[in-house]
């Protein structure tokens, strides 16, 4: 039966390689993904690699043109007609000199909505100028009467980071792995779609099911065909990421990439049973619907799930054991461990793609029931 | 041979089949003539096994199509009641595939292929790809389809609506010269003439239940009718749901 298996699997393939618009679309993401990370990349250096002025409004600053000088220095500027100013108010009080000379405590007020997520840098900036400003009078102070500062900093924090520059990519490249994920799901979706419910469009399921052929192979070689084209847009998207970021300077970032040739293979190999998978799934929503487009608004429902969830893991890093074994969280893990320089615990790795070929298997029993019903096939 | 003993099938509160019994010989052309809605489909499905009867059973060359389906399938070649093709493939592509699902391989196949290419005189199209063949083309690819495991036992659902006279004689053609080799044919069919121009012997069946079974000749003694136009109606005993 094997040779029904290969007969199906080849018909299949050759239709679907001769639908070149379909093959496109098929690919594109595979395309999209990478490349459109490398621009967001691009984006984000060059946002974090140059610091650029902060205008704010400051009032008062007749009062203490120390200060304003101060954070001048640190490239903080009063707001004018050209460079209009943040919503980020600094109110220095008229009895500034004042305070200062005799010594008393000085209220300044930053005023801001602390939930606009866009002026955080430059809040934070203008904050810590403060703490400067105001360690650097204190010390001056203390100079003065004798005392050395160093009396009022009995603690002093030396931060060493730990974090390998591989991890730090991998906080960075979890997203991109985002991307090869969903072209498994998105690379092999309408040649199963047009293995089920196209089949049944154009009328030809009833004659396929009358042949002497066990349903279950039938099932298993139009799963293969539709998971030879997610492969193979995965693949594309694993072959693509490193070409990618020859061209993004993300060592501006203190991140290191690199990634090895057997990397990749691994990769690509533990994505072989979640491409089974998704398209199994995908096969058993489209065989209920009636026509393709039927299918395709029923699969775009359907895959949304595991998107959401790997959105959901990748970006809140929510942790639980049974995340390393089910589909789509496991091979998301290997992944991400891959791409972090991480050690990758093999076993787990092995155990999540065996739940998810048993989770392909029991779908490809219920597929299998599904046409043996009357119901079904011939949409009584 | 092809045996139907007592089928009986119900659709929700529609009772498809009523207790159907009636057999197709070996070298003869069996017709399954009846209106519309008559059951016939479900009947023809039920032979090869994709419908299930609540009761009776249908056995094709003695072997039960509940029993052993995969069994039954290797003996019959279908042409169904709808028939779609796959545009992007070729006409010999489509009678490939189907000899492969028989389990015909390599050289064996491609001499297969060749042959009821040359039997239904398609050569002028085999390697053309079929979105946009015409009515008849498509019926010859499914006919190739059909029967290109040279099947013992032919089983052809309305086969010749929409086919023009080409095509239909292509069509007789091919089934005379079946029945020459000493092969079953059981067609369905709500065409009149058809039936009384190709059958050697005619099961009409009405409502899921046989009515008549016989030559045309037979069935016109026996209704004392001159045509066996009239004879149909007389035993249907309404005018309703036939071509003529």
């Amino acid at each position: 039966m094997k040779s029904v298996f290969m007969t199906v699997w080849l018909k299949e393939m050759k239709d679907a390689l001769r639908d070149r618009r379909s093959l496109m679309a098929a690919m594109s993401y595979a395309f999209f993904g990478p490349i459109m990370m490398a621009v967001a990349f691009m984006m984000i250096i060059q946002d974090a690699v140059s610091e650029r002025d902060v205008y704010v409004h400051i009032e008062g600053a007749e009062h203490a043109p120390a200060l304003v000088d101060f954070l001048g220095d640190r490239r903080i500027f009063a707001g004018s007609e050209e460079q209009q100013a943040r919503d980020i108010e600094l109110h220095i009080p008229s009895n500034y000199q004042e305070h200062i000379a005799s010594a008393k405590p000085v209220f300044i007020t930053v005023r801001a909505d602390y939930s606009e997520r866009s002026d955080s840098s430059a809040r934070s900036r203008v904050e810590s100028a403060l703490r400067e400003y105001n360690n650097t009078i204190a010390s001056h102070r203390l100079t003065l009467r004798g005392i050395s500062a160093e009396v009022i900093a009995p603690i002093r924090i030396d931060k060493q980071d730990t974090a390998t520059k591989q991890a730090r990519a991998a906080m960075i490249l979890g997203t991109v792995m985002v991307f090869v994920l969903m072209a498994i799901f998105f690379s092999g979706m309408n040649v199963a779609i047009d293995g089920s419910a196209g089949e049944r469009e154009r009328n030809s399921l009833e004659f396929l099911l009358a042949q002497p052929v066990a349903t279950h192979w039938l099932v298993m070689a139009k799963a293969g065909a539709a998971a030879t084209f997610a492969l193979a847009g995965a693949v594309l998207s694993i072959l693509l990421i490193p070409l990618v970021f020859i061209f993004v300077p993300l060592e501006k970032l203190g991140i290191d990439f690199s990634i090895s040739f057997v990397e990749q293979l691994s990769m690509m190999l533990v994505l072989v049973p979640l491409a089974a998978f998704a398209s199994i799934l995908q096969l058993f929503v489209s065989f209920r619907a009636k026509s393709f487009k039927e299918a395709q608004t029923y699969i775009s429902l359907v895959m949304f799930i595991p998107v959401a969830i790997i959105f959901a893991v990748e970006f809140t890093r929510f942790e639980h054991p049974a995340l390393g074994l089910l589909p789509v969280t496991s091979q998301h893990r290997m992944l991400l461990n891959t791409i972090g320089g991480q050690d990758i615990n093999w076993l787990m790795v092995l155990a999540g793609a065996g739940v998810t070929v048993l989770a392909t298997a029991a779908l490809v029993a219920v597929v299998t029931r599904m046409l043996r019903s009357e119901k079904v096939v011939f949409g009584l | 041979m092809i045996v139907t003993n007592g089928l009986e099938k119900a659709y929700k509160d529609v009772k498809a089949l009523k207790g159907l019994s009636f057999h197709a010989n070996d070298g003869e052309i069996t017709g399954l003539l009846g209106p519309n809605g008559a059951g016939k489909t479900t009947c023809l499905r039920s032979i090869y096994g994709l419908i299930k009867p609540d009761t009776g059973s249908a056995a094709v060359d003695s072997i039960e199509a509940s029993v052993a389906p995969l069994e039954v399938r290797k003996r019959i070649g279908i042409f169904p009641d709808k028939f779609g093709l796959q545009e992007r493939l070729t006409a010999r592509e489509h009678i490939a595939y189907f000899a492969a699902l028989h389990g015909l391989h390599g050289d064996a196949r491609k001499v297969a292929v060749q042959q009821v290419i040359d039997d239904l005189d398609m050569n002028d199209i085999a390697d053309r790809r079929t979105s946009g063949f015409s009515q008849g083309q498509r019926m010859k690819v499914a006919l190739g389809q059909a029967i290109v495991h040279q099947p013992q036992n032919l089983i052809l659902d309305e086969p010749s609506r929409g086919l023009d006279v080409m095509s239909t004689r292509i069509l007789r053609d091919l089934l005379f010269r079946l029945r020459e080799q000493g092969r079953c044919i059981l067609f369905s069919s709500h065409v009149m003439q058809e039936v009384a121009a190709l059958c050697d012997r005619v099961v009409i069946m009405v409502a899921g239940q046989v009515v008549a079974e016989g030559s045309p000749t037979e069935l016109c003694e026996r209704t004392g009718q001159a045509s066996f136009e009239d004879a149909f109606v007389q035993l249907i005993g309404t005018e309703e749901g036939i071509m003529l």
